[in-house]
């Protein structure tokens, strides 16, 4: 899995470190992804991450 | 092209090298002397964007009182707008009638920088919406106790207040809440009917409808001057958002911010959340009650979802999906706001056409969320659009009712919450009726600011338990 975060859609509510701390934070005024392919066992809170993320801007492409 | 004599080059930059520049976007037809379109916008504004699209195709000029306004239609032409930089297009002095209305020193004002910092709210961020949904569920549950058993309201009116309790009670505080009447909405409701499309000749033109508006502006300062007075006298209680930015003083001891400022941030923090989600909240009753077979499976949803007597929850509203879709649904046919502006500030180039810098670019969601090739059947109210497969609100740039991009309403979230927990507490406990023929409600165009046409009656009756 590997994850992205297009900067021209977030607006930093931080949903996705609230989901998955592990994988993404809040850098400021925008999210950032800490894990870029993160380990299996974070899978299912960076799904629920972008499922939620307000903007839509997490994508994740499976491998 | 009737409209390609070149840009007036400005005084500031008389020796910039001469760029090369793509073709002047197509002018729209009609375009009447000195008015321009600005008739049509305030008669039909919807047909005239769509008019734009038909005639010009993805990109078209329309005439505003000699304010030039660029209408990019078509999900890369609104992708281009909506990813441009807020250094090449500016929400400064895109919408000169909400200057009146929200006093000078206000969110338009200052660079881009300094508005992202002023309009990053703490209050919207996600770790604050458990504490909302409560909030929510309270003041729903209030307005139920006035509601009483059975009866009548108008629509409008009837979500116009619940909704000024509900976002001031999140957004600023609840003691401040405490301090709101229904003349408060009654206050805003005229604020939102000055913003007449004449504002594009001159926003300050001596018409009732502007007078009224200033009027609406000094009343709502007196009201809340005293209730500041009142909270400034006061020892103990809660310092809440607006106590403390009337506290804060500069360099030479003198408040930072006025009482008239604060009302302005007042006011600027209600025209984002406040007429739009109580009209999409009349509208998705209005809707789900006149669309059959829309209503039976969200009020199944809703009753299973809460059978075994458990509070709202955060987590139970974010999985709701079937009265998500009827709400997503009404945002698509009724967005809040029909037009987006931004004013060039740099050169706007868009495949073969160049927008200079000074005229105004535009996005309408009226028309990208019925544009025909995104939304199979597009005026049919069908909430399955959402379901898994199809998505259709994953169209980023074409289901565009909260805009996109980096200016997507910041409350968008904050809104959908709102209006499930909202429904969630009143579908549990009324059955709702339209009381006039489905067909006559229907919003009023004819400001800036969209509002459903009065009346708008509904019927409820509490439901056996």
């Amino acid at each position: 899995m590997r994850v992205r975060v297009d900067l021209d859609l977030c607006q930093g509510h931080g949903v996705c470190a609230n989901e998955s701390p592990e994988v993404f934070e809040l850098d400021g005024d925008v999210a950032r992804v800490i894990e870029e392919q993160p380990a299996a066992e974070r899978h299912e809170g960076v799904r629920l991450a972008a499922k939620y993320c307000p903007t839509g801007a997490i994508t994740i492409e499976e491998e | 092209m009737s409209q390609a004599t070149p840009a007036i080059a400005t005084d500031d930059a008389p020796a910039a090298p001469r760029r090369s520049r793509g073709n002047a976007p197509p002018v729209l037809s009609r375009n009447l002397p000195l008015l321009g379109h600005l008739l049509e916008l305030r008669k039909h504004p919807i047909e005239l964007f769509t008019r734009v699209r038909s005639e010009c195709g993805e990109i078209g000029e329309m005439n505003f009182a000699g304010n030039r306004v660029v209408l990019l239609t078509g999900e890369r032409a609104q992708e281009a707008f909506f990813r441009a930089d807020e250094e090449q297009l500016d929400q400064a002095a895109a919408y000169p009638f909400m200057t009146p209305v929200f006093g000078r020193g206000v969110l338009f004002d200052g660079n881009p920088e300094q508005r992202r910092q002023a309009m990053k709210n703490q209050s919207l961020r996600d770790k604050m919406m458990r504490g909302h949904a409560e909030t929510i569920a309270n003041e729903t549950r209030r307005m139920m106790e006035k509601l009483g058993d059975a009866g009548e309201v108008d629509l409008l009116d009837f979500f116009a207040e619940l909704t000024l309790y509900t976002s001031s009670a999140c957004l600023i505080g609840p003691e401040f809440r405490e301090e709101l009447s229904p003349e408060y909405y009654r206050v805003f409701y005229e604020l939102e009917k000055g913003t007449d499309p004449i504002a594009y000749v001159n926003p300050y033109l001596p018409l009732p409808t502007f007078r009224r508006r200033d009027r609406a502006r000094a009343r709502l300062v007196e009201l809340l001057t005293e209730v500041f007075e009142r909270r400034a006298a006061r020892t103990d209680g809660k310092r809440e958002l607006f106590d403390v930015l009337l506290s804060i003083r500069d360099e030479s001891g003198k408040p930072r911010y006025t009482i008239d400022q604060v009302t302005g941030m007042f006011i600027s923090m209600m025209f984002a959340g406040h007429h739009t989600t109580s009209g999409t909240a009349a509208w998705t009753l209005i809707e789900m009650l006149r669309n059959p077979g829309v209503l039976p499976p969200v009020r199944e949803e809703i009753d299973a979802l809460y059978a075994d007597g458990r509070e709202v929850s955060y987590q139970a509203l974010r999985e709701i999906p079937r009265l998500e879709a009827a709400i997503k649904e009404t945002l698509r046919l009724h967005p809040p706001l029909i037009i987006l502006m931004r004013k060039v500030m740099r050169d706007f180039d868009y495949l073969d056409f160049t927008v200079p810098a000074g005229k105004l670019v535009a996005v309408s969601p009226a028309v990208s969320n019925r544009m025909p090739e995104c939304f199979p059947e597009p005026d049919r109210f069908d909430p399955a659009r959402y379901d898994e497969g199809r998505a259709e609100d994953r169209q980023l740039f074409a289901w565009i009712p909260f805009g996109a991009g980096r200016h997507r309403c910041v409350g968008a979230a904050f809104a959908m919450m709102q209006l499930k927990a909202i429904f969630s507490d009143l579908l549990l406990r009324y059955d709702f009726e339209l009381t006039q023929p489905p067909e006559s409600y229907r919003n009023d165009h004819s400001k800036m600011v969209v509002q459903l046409r009065q009346p708008c009656r509904a019927r409820y009756r509490r439901r056996s338990a």
